[in-house]
């Protein structure tokens, strides 16, 4: 216990040590971006409407002032801690004076709850598959479903999710093609907007699922097909244990470990977004969030949303390392 | 197995219970009542936001100022529903003092916001003080340098005294896209800080409320006043749809696929293959043009535009150069697939525009010469438009007209010609030699050049310019692309580009008055090299004899038909001078679905303003547009 308090310590300072490096990364790299964020809301701002040229040097210094561009990049950091400090990163420059919280917390939501389920989603399908193909090696079922699983692997993500599209959204018109509720729908906890939400995600949420199970399947077959040459495997067999049991109980319960750490990365890798996706299937995440305020330049709203990511994916990993020596024995903390 | 059975069974369970439970486009709303447009804004990142006097704080084109917001004049860039020239908050056109230092507004009676307060002059003294008061609102640097106060006599006339004399100081509150809108007064004095105020719901003074808006910014419905008769658009009827939808459908394609399964009527722009994937399939769809180019031309002229600053484009022989290398039939069939409308002179061909411009100027073209160094020259082709039109008749067959006056507003007139022996002559008249396959310049340098485009953000444009690029490599010049991406904005100001494919001329449409660009083009405004360039003399170009067409244009009323002859010597000076080398407007691919509505704007015949639904003219198709019986 004591060794593992000194554990725990330690990857906690790891954790904060790898959050600080990343969030500085970020904020120096998009404080390097060629892309003004006051050059463009003026771009915004006159690309259409009449301009006059005596005014634009007015408003760049206003602008400059309200988004409190001012002063060195050193001074600007400074403030930014100040506000990290506090779990605030300042008002958006695009969506000036929102702050950046507001618009990460109406977004991420809606990426969490389609990146989970369909990261679980294709987690337990590949695994199953992968076990029952691993195991079962001579069934044509599973071998023809495994070809069509790792058929889709390969194929390039964009591809699949327009086939999609245009599969379910033109050809066989039966599937919402955008956005992530019906139009007009009051969102709330009831049963016509959790309907609509669910059926606007089965898209997307398909899309992710073909293209990611492959990845589970082949390493969950390869870790049963290891697994079922083991000793208690064969001695399990010729005691006469049913073929179900010995699947479940002991090739894939052993087979999961790797599994599950990379289930948890996967989990923390979320807050990422899935940005094709969301571009694609018009979905309201971070993802689209990101892109947005990458090409305004809002660099705060950039530094928002990569500083979640960073903490979520770093957290990711944090848990796992904590978590595997409590549930697996053969692992020691040093 | 079972398990496996039993997995694909469900999945069969729930592809059907989806189709059976297919929800319709939109919620509790008549979908024949409702006009469901595209908003090119894409995702709102802040939909709860309706202050549109906040610069860019929330949308615009969420229907916020094509159906909630109004000012005093509107311009509409085709023929108008009655005029071009509409009095809308104002009952009549703006009235000056001799010297322009005085600009008096006569308000229209009978006007009412949306919550029954009525409107006067009070909302408009209050708008303009509150711009005077704060800076980094939207209007506030274009009124603090023109504004010295503002008075109202009476409830009906405001007087704005200006700093200095300003003879189109009314084009601030005239509508060609957006202008700087009214506030209500008795909301906006109620808010602590105007810059911060979310007017959220907003109170309008147009014939349209905000019904609902997605919180995650994608649609925004708005919703017909019961009392519409008490906006401006009422005199011009009642408008047909109860509901507006303004949404976000996502990328071309999808706007395709939305429109064919008809949950989206306007398609506000869409990729040439789109527009005729949609003109072969669906029936119901249609462009501004029944047939090709289908596209409605913007009062907006997409250019080669050189950094004049730069050494090598301050001679305009290297620029004429250049200009002849094009051949524009090449630039078109690469950008829009023949679905341009070209255009050799610097004003865009929409509108009212070849009505004072194009066609007056064809004989001075016609006559137009060069001196190359060896000879004269006339470098006006005046049939490159019909050209066009031949080349794309046999595969698009009588989609394409043959009338000379249909082919001419389709695909535009001639251009210059495309001919490298003047082009050569003219490279040596500016001391440019060839050696080998390779060009150099006077100091012996190779003659290079990067084209700056836009890339995926405008891949119509990055094809043009890629067609020139190539075009002039061909030549010997060592010419490529150099792609901007997001930061083309930052790139064209500071003048970090060496020649780039955007625009630097936008006109009315509807009125032949060019100050609406021209005025930028002073060498007042013209910034030293490193420095920032306001909108919209991209190019940097200075010329005296410019100069002396903007101030007298300046001294001149709006309407005065001497405006028009300084127009047409702007054209000439430019065609002599090439600062740019122009090449077709802007075409917009809006597409229309007539499934639900009928009444759209279109070239034949209803030109009453222009379809492209995020224009603050967009209003007006609202009171032409009926449901389908």
């Amino acid at each position: 216990m004591p060794g593992y308090l000194a554990y725990f310590v330690r990857r906690l300072g790891q954790f904060a040590l790898v959050v600080f490096i990343g969030v500085n990364i970020a904020f120096f790299v998009t404080h390097a971006t060629p892309i003004d964020p006051v050059e463009q809301t003026i771009s915004a701002a006159t690309s259409f409407g009449s301009t006059s040229p005596e005014a634009i040097a007015q408003m760049r210094q206003s602008l400059r002032e309200l988004y409190g561009l001012q002063g060195g990049l050193l001074e600007q950091y400074a403030v930014f801690w100040k506000r990290v400090a506090v779990f605030d990163f300042g008002p958006s420059l695009s969506a000036f004076p929102t702050p950046v919280s507001v618009l990460i917390g109406r977004a991420l939501p809606w990426t969490i709850g389609l990146l989970f389920v369909s990261t679980v989603l294709a987690w337990v399908l590949g695994n199953l598959l992968g076990g029952l193909a691993g195991y079962y090696r001579n069934s044509r079922l599973l071998r023809l479903a495994g070809v069509l699983v790792m058929g889709f692997h390969p194929i390039p993500y964009y591809i699949v999710a327009f086939v999609l599209l245009i599969l379910f959204g033109y050809v066989w018109p039966v599937l919402p093609i955008s956005g992530g509720s019906q139009m007009n729908l009051a969102q709330g906890f009831d049963f016509r907007f959790i309907v609509s939400v669910l059926q606007h995600a089965i898209l997307p949420a398909l899309s992710l699922v073909l293209v990611g199970i492959g990845g589970w399947f082949m390493g969950m077959r390869a870790l049963v097909s290891n697994i079922v040459t083991e000793d208690y495997v064969t001695y399990a067999e010729l005691g006469g244990v049913n073929r179900p049991r010995i699947l479940l109980s002991y090739v894939m319960r052993n087979a999961l470990a790797p599994q599950i750490t990379g289930l948890a990365m996967s989990l923390g890798g979320i807050f990422n977004g899935a940005i094709i996706t969301e571009q694609v299937f018009g979905y309201p995440g971070i993802g689209s969030l990101l892109v947005d305020a990458v090409h305004a330049g809002d660099y705060s709203l950039v530094l928002g949303v990569t500083s979640v990511s960073i903490v979520a994916v770093s957290a990711a990993v944090l848990l796992v390392d904590l978590l595997y020596p409590l549930l697996d024995p053969r692992v020691k903390v040093h | 197995m079972r398990v496996l059975r039993r997995l694909v069974l469900v999945w069969l369970a729930a592809l059907w219970a989806g189709g059976a439970m297919a929800q319709g486009t939109i919620s509790d709303l008549p979908r024949k009542e409702t006009l469901i447009a595209e908003n090119p804004e894409g995702t709102i990142k802040n939909p709860g936001w309706f202050n549109i006097w906040a610069i860019n704080a929330g949308g615009q084109s969420t229907g916020l100022q094509q159906l909630a917001m109004d000012t005093f004049w509107y311009i509409d860039p085709e023929h108008g529903v009655d005029g071009v020239w509409d009095n809308s908050l104002a009952a009549e056109k703006p009235i000056y003092n001799a010297d322009f230092t005085e600009m008096t507004v006569k308000l229209r009676q009978g006007i009412y916001w949306s919550d029954g307060v009525p409107f006067s002059a009070d909302d408009v003294v209050y708008t303009v003080q509150t711009h005077l008061k704060n800076n980094g609102l939207r209007w506030s640097a274009p009124i603090q340098v023109n504004v010295a106060a503002i008075d109202s006599p009476n409830p009906y006339t405001v007087v704005f005294k200006l700093k200095k004399p300003n003879s189109r100081f009314h084009a601030l509150f005239t509508v060609r896209w957006n202008a700087m809108w009214i506030m209500p007064k008795h909301v906006f004095e109620k808010a602590a800080d105007p810059g911060k105020f979310d007017f959220n719901p907003p109170v309008v003074l147009g014939a349209y409320t905000l019904h609902s808006f997605d919180p995650n910014g994608k649609w925004f419905i708005w919703h017909r006043r019961a009392d519409w008769q008490r906006t401006t658009i009422g005199r011009f009827g009642q408008p047909g749809p109860t509901y507006v939808a303004y949404i976000d459908p996502g990328p071309p394609d999808k706007r395709v696929i939305a429109q064919m399964n008809h949950d989206l009527d306007i398609i506000h722009d869409t990729s040439p293959e789109g527009m005729f994937t949609l003109a072969k399939q669906s029936k119901t769809s249609h462009g501004w043009f029944s047939g090709f180019p289908y596209a409605h031309p913007d009062p907006t002229l997409p250019a080669v535009i050189f950094n004049d600053q730069l050494e090598v484009f301050k001679n305009r022989d290297v620029r004429w150069a250049l200009a002849l290398l094009i051949d524009i039939k090449a630039v078109s069939m690469a950008s829009y697939r023949g679905a341009a409308t070209i255009s050799a002179i610097g004003v865009p061909p929409t509108g009212t525009t070849p009505t004072y411009y194009h066609e007056p100027l064809e004989a001075w073209l016609r006559d137009f010469e060069i001196d190359t160094g060896t000879r004269k020259f006339k470098p006006y082709d005046p049939g490159t438009g019909a050209a066009i039109a031949a080349m794309l008749r046999p595969s698009m067959g009588d989609q394409i007209p043959t009338d000379p006056a249909k082919i001419a507003a389709a695909f535009g007139r001639g251009w210059w010609k495309h001919d490298t022996q003047a082009a050569t002559e003219l490279l040596q008249k500016a001391g440019f030699s060839k050696r080998g396959d390779a060009w150099y310049t006077p100091d012996g340098k190779p003659f290079v050049i990067h084209v700056t485009v836009e890339g995926d953000g405008r891949p119509v444009m990055t094809r043009a310019g890629s067609m020139i690029a190539q075009e002039w490599r061909q030549f010997g010049i060592d010419a490529s692309t150099t792609v901007a991406q997001g930061t083309m904005a930052d790139r064209r100001a500071a003048g970090d580009f060496e020649a780039m494919i955007a625009w630097s001329v936008e006109t009315w449409g509807g009125h032949p008055d060019l100050s609406y660009f021209l005025d930028s083009w002073h060498s007042q405004f013209v910034a030293a090299p490193g420095q920032p360039q306001p909108p919209r003399n991209w190019q940097r170009w200075s010329n005296p004899d410019l100069d002396k067409i903007i101030e007298e244009t300046r001294s001149v009323a709006f309407d005065d038909p001497k405006g028009i002859e300084l127009g047409r010597d702007y054209l000439k000076l430019v065609a002599r001078e090439m600062p740019t080398i122009p090449l077709m407007s802007y075409n917009v691919f809006t597409v229309m679905d007539e499934t639900y509505w009928t009444g759209y704007p279109n070239a034949e015949t209803a030109p009453y303003t222009d379809p492209v639904p995020n224009w603050g003219n967009t209003r007006y198709m609202m009171t032409k547009l009926k449901p389908q019986p």
